[in-house]
């Protein structure tokens, strides 16, 4: 109960952030002038058409996820109104889960509202509702709430710019680290090789969330692969927030 | 105050655009010039696309497109397979690239190599699609005059699911070129057999005639020479070849009628006449 009403306050604040709506727009202006981009073309319009649509999409709700995820607790910091909130008879993980669930909540409807407007804009100028579609959405939403929870970690001990930078910096890493695979085995050191190891295991992997190939090109969708990638965000994002709770109640509030 | 602003807004805009004008006319946008263009290796683009790589992969081919437009940029072909080979790295399972780049290459450039290599890449990353071999088998065929390389083509071509009949047509007639005529004649036969339609019926019909033809003729045309060898003339019809043992069976064409035979130059005609070796 205490988890709802902070995520639902959490939802009503961020959604009062002018950021927010600002991002939405762009998210959908770029996916509507998609159609004048795919004028320049030769081929295969509507392939055209879906990877600008999706990579829209997907730029413009990562920077909700960073720069909302951030903005919030810092905030309750800054403006101590996380005195009032934690003077009550609610608990510093309570806090911290609430706000993850409102950010999700926020990244859900922001997501929604783009998404809409992607498939009704498909279905008018390609006349094709690719049902596929779907499943990158929901590979994304997943991809965003890692991002969500990493931007919670760093907010609840780090300023919002420090915090910005390591979070626009791991969701870079989550998308280069695919490379370690391949040269891992020219490391030869075994300390530096176990290290690098451990890093690749423990940074987040956000490349697994990204099959607009496969969409776009019509390709197969290999289920245990997707059903692993949303295990692998819940497992992350738990080991995330459990981390950040523990960060925050260490935190000392003057 | 506000309306003396105002006026100053205009004026600063008539300025400017006054020294537009200006530098508009020193300048020729359109004349002949080269032009240097740097980008980092297909691998490296697709890392640093963060995950955006089809959308880098899109707007890579679209400035190709509007570049290889400009006929002003003088040296533009020096990146053409870079280029290419940029796009088709981020993105392998996009066709448009291929077809593009191998008409560049191969319409403008003349390097009908380079357009093969495009589009065996195609082919490589687009095992299904028939008609990137079949494209290679075209240039080989009509540009390079490598019917050996085009029959490969078209033979892969052709083995590819939802190949239309024209792709094993396409492939005997490269197999005739090549002179390979028994295999072609082989050929032809199977596509006579199992033809659909009118078009197939004849097309098939044609180069069996000529085929048929090619081999007597060659045959016909070497008995004479065997008969002027031995009686020191040519034989004054084929019949001749046949009284003198040199010959068991006269020939006929497919469709069962005579050769023409020339007792002046020994040379053997079909009442028929395919000039496709000729005109290749």
């Amino acid at each position: 109960m205490k988890i709802r009403a902070i995520a639902l306050n959490t939802f009503k604040e961020a959604t009062r952030n002018k950021i927010y709506y600002l991002l939405i727009f762009f998210g959908v202006f770029f996916v509507l002038s998609s159609k004048l981009v795919t004028l320049l073309t030769l081929g295969d319009k509507v392939k055209v058409l879906k990877d600008l649509g999706l990579a829209s999409i997907n730029f413009f709700s990562v920077l909700i996820a960073i720069f909302t995820g951030i903005d919030l607790v810092y905030k309750e910091i800054e403006k101590k109104t996380i005195y009032n909130i934690l003077s009550k008879p609610v608990s510093r993980s309570c806090f911290i889960i609430g706000k993850f669930f409102g950010l999700a909540l926020t990244l859900f409807v922001a997501l929604i509202s783009m998404v809409i407007i992607f498939f009704l804009f498909m279905l008018l100028f390609s006349g094709e509702f690719d049902v596929r579609i779907l499943v990158y959405f929901i590979l994304l939403y997943f991809e965003l709430l890692i991002i969500t929870s990493i931007s919670l970690l760093f907010s609840s001990f780090s300023t919002p710019i420090l915090s910005s930078v390591f979070t626009i910096s791991l969701y870079l890493i989550g998308h280069v680290i695919w490379t370690f695979n391949e040269f891992k085995d020219k490391i030869v050191n075994p300390i530096i090789k176990t290290i690098s190891y451990i890093l690749y295991y423990i940074l987040p992997n956000l490349e697994k969330f990204n099959i607009k190939n496969s969409i776009v090109v019509n390709s197969d969708l290999d289920s245990s692969m997707i059903l692993g990638s949303i295990c692998y965000a819940i497992f992350y994002i738990s080991a995330l927030l459990i981390l950040t709770i523990l960060i925050f109640n260490k935190r000392e509030f003057k | 105050m506000k309306s003396k602003l105002f006026i100053f807004v205009v004026v600063s805009f008539i300025l400017a655009g006054v020294f537009q004008y200006d530098y508009d006319s020193h300048i020729n946008y359109f004349s002949e010039k080269n032009i240097f263009v740097t980008l980092p290796k297909g691998k490296t683009l697709e890392i640093l696309s963060f995950g955006f790589k089809n959308f880098v992969a899109d707007m890579i081919f679209i400035w190709s497109i509007q570049f290889y437009s400009n006929y002003s940029l003088m040296n533009r072909f020096e990146y053409v397979e870079d280029i290419y080979n940029i796009i088709t790295d981020l993105n392998p399972e996009y066709k448009a690239p291929y077809y593009v780049g191998s008409w560049i290459m191969a319409l403008e450039l003349n390097d009908y190599k380079m357009a093969i290599r495009l589009l065996q890449k195609a082919s490589k990353n687009l095992n299904n699609e028939w008609d990137f071999d079949f494209e290679s088998g075209y240039y080989a065929f009509k540009y390079l005059k490598d019917y050996k390389l085009a029959e490969k083509y078209y033979r892969k071509a052709a083995g590819k699911p939802g190949a239309p009949s024209f792709v094993k047509r396409w492939q005997a007639h490269t197999v005739y070129m090549e002179d390979n005529l028994t295999y072609a004649f082989k050929m032809w036969l199977e596509i006579e057999r199992g033809a659909k339609n009118k078009l197939e019926k004849n097309s098939a019909l044609n180069h069996l005639y000529q085929i048929k033809f090619e081999i007597d003729k060659n045959n016909l045309e070497k008995k004479v020479e065997l008969f002027n060898q031995r009686f020191k003339k040519r034989p004054y019809n084929l019949e001749a070849l046949k009284r003198k043992g040199i010959l068991y069976i006269i020939p006929k064409d497919f469709n069962g009628d005579d050769y023409i035979y020339d007792f002046k130059t020994g040379k053997i005609k079909a009442k028929k006449v395919f000039r496709w070796k000729k005109f290749s």
